[in-house]
């Protein structure tokens, strides 16, 4: 379980999170809902600790985190796939894989389950991972995530900008690795349609806080509507 | 010809050195180290007072050397640099600010003799390293002669840059170190302990940069200040080659070295320096990232 307590976040001076209160039980999706700039990449790089500065507790499984640098706390079990997918595009796709590895504590290696779920990667392990199509990064930052052997996933507006006919592609992978690896996940989101079909409680952010918050059956239309309407 | 391009090829093989670490550390810690220059220094001076004291020669001064340079350099990132993280300019200065403290230090230490305070063995502040004899007598070989230390120092070079070749792309800290020049955000999230590894780079390029230092000491002056302009040629090289990529480094060392080499001969020292800030100009006009900068950053 992951949870934040008064967590104020910084970038520089100005404060991006106000006593932030969010907890993501164990073994479920927790969808982050909420308009464009309020402050949901900004939740998941703090829980990171890739702000400049936060304040107030979060734990993992009870293990106090926020005092430790980030490779700490990707080492502790925390993945992070980013919004626009970050994958360096002159390193190999075997090499973009393999670079999760360095959260595990184990040997380096592609973990068992990409060839699975992500075919074409492994048929093309040596290409550069610049030439690969949006899905096709959205997939290789997922098995990069999965290469740190995390328990917690972050996972930031992960069909934004795909074709669609991927969309529905990435959206049951997420699925499956909740459901068959238990992976505890944090979806940032803007698809509720979505977000309702996958994860289990929401939480709803407006201005740098949580506004809203519960089981997902409790997310109303009004809420969508309140909070995320433009 | 053939003569000038040698002498060319052994002033780039310095200027490799140098640049190399710079490259690295400029890439992977956005840092610009003035102090460089400073690490050439102390690994000319390792090499003059180990061979005075210890009565060590080059050959085990170039390891001595290194081991010297990337203490200092280690000591200098742990710190000021890692204090100053992401804060370019206050680095610049920082950085100066050590530059000049360490040439004063070396300066009152074994520099023109002050005030009593002289060391045997040394004179005033005009040190030279001793170059093994075989190394000093040239040869010929099918009638073009072959200076010695200046084919040393080419074969010295071109081991470390196959070296620094082999750490970054064979090994898992060049991985990580490449990853870190990158995207450091994400190479910290994918548990990748940058002050570390970048730690660890930076002792490297300083070790480079202290023996940089041996090598010059068997031909030019060994005083505190012969460091200083070598950072500024160091960047030339950076910026020409684009930040970060090891060939990049090569190949404008190889330019810009056979440049100077060649003005150097035909005209003199001064004019060739006037052509190759020229060539540095109109080629950041031309590519303003340098020839072989990667797209990302």
């Amino acid at each position: 379980m992951l949870s934040l307590t008064h967590v104020d976040s910084f970038y520089g001076r100005s404060q991006a999170l106000h006593d932030m209160n969010v907890t993501a039980p164990k073994g479920e999706i927790l969808a982050v809902l909420g308009r464009n700039g309020v402050g949901k990449t900004t939740l998941l790089r703090t829980i990171l600790g890739l702000t400049d500065r936060s304040e107030g507790t979060i734990s993992l499984d009870g293990d106090e985190i926020s005092s430790m640098p980030t490779h700490d706390r990707a080492r502790s079990g925390i993945a992070y796939v980013p919004q626009g997918r970050m994958i360096i595009p002159d390193f190999t796709i075997r090499d973009n894989i393999l670079m999760g590895g360095f959260a595990s504590s184990g040997p380096r290696g592609i973990p068992e389950i990409v060839p699975d779920l992500f075919p074409y990667l492994m048929d093309n392990l040596d290409r550069p991972g610049g030439v690969l199509s949006g899905g096709q990064q959205q997939q290789l930052a997922i098995a990069r995530a999965l290469a740190c052997a995390p328990s917690l996933l972050l996972m930031d507006e992960p069909t934004e900008g795909i074709q669609p006919n991927i969309v529905e592609q990435i959206e049951d992978i997420i699925i499956r690795l909740n459901r068959d690896l238990g992976l505890t996940i944090l979806l940032v989101e803007q698809n509720v349609p979505f977000a309702r079909r996958a994860a289990s409680s929401f939480v709803m952010v407006e201005h740098g806080t949580a506004v809203e918050a519960g089981r997902i059956h409790a997310l109303t239309e009004d809420m969508v509507a309140r909070h995320m309407a433009i | 010809m053939s003569e000038i391009l040698f002498i060319g090829l052994s002033l780039s093989s310095i200027l490799l050195l140098i640049a190399l670490g710079l490259s690295i550390t400029y890439g992977a810690m956005g840092v610009i180290n003035m102090a460089h220059g400073e690490l050439v220094m102390i690994g000319a001076y390792t090499a003059v007072i180990s061979g005075i004291y210890l009565n060590i020669n080059l050959f085990l001064a170039l390891p001595l050397a290194f081991l010297v340079s990337a203490a200092v350099g280690l000591a200098l990132e742990k710190l000021v640099i890692r204090r100053l993280y992401g804060r370019i300019i206050d680095t610049l200065l920082a950085t100066w600010g050590v530059a000049i403290v360490l040439q004063q230090l070396i300066r009152l230490e074994f520099g023109l003799s002050f005030f009593g305070i002289h060391i045997e063995g040394l004179g005033p502040g005009l040190q030279n390293m001793n170059v093994p004899s075989f190394l000093t007598q040239p040869f010929e070989i099918g009638g073009i002669p072959i200076q010695p230390y200046r084919s040393f120092i080419i074969l010295v070079t071109v081991l470390l840059t196959l070296l620094t070749w082999f750490l970054m792309y064979r090994t898992s800290m060049g991985t990580q170190v490449r990853a870190i020049m990158r995207n450091p955000q994400i190479a910290a999230a994918c548990g990748i302990d940058v002050k570390r590894v970048s730690a660890f780079t930076f002792a490297y390029g300083s070790g480079l940069a202290g023996i940089a230092g041996v090598l010059l000491a068997g031909f030019k002056t060994v005083m505190p200040d012969m460091g200083a302009s070598t950072v500024v040629d160091g960047f030339l090289v950076v910026v020409v080659g684009g930040v970060g990529s090891l060939l990049g480094t090569v190949l404008a060392s190889a330019l810009l070295g056979q440049i100077n080499g060649i003005f150097a001969i035909l005209t003199n020292d001064i004019l060739a320096r006037a052509v190759v800030f020229g060539v540095v100009i109109a080629i950041i006009l031309w590519r303003p990232r340098g020839l072989f900068a990667f797209k990302s950053r």
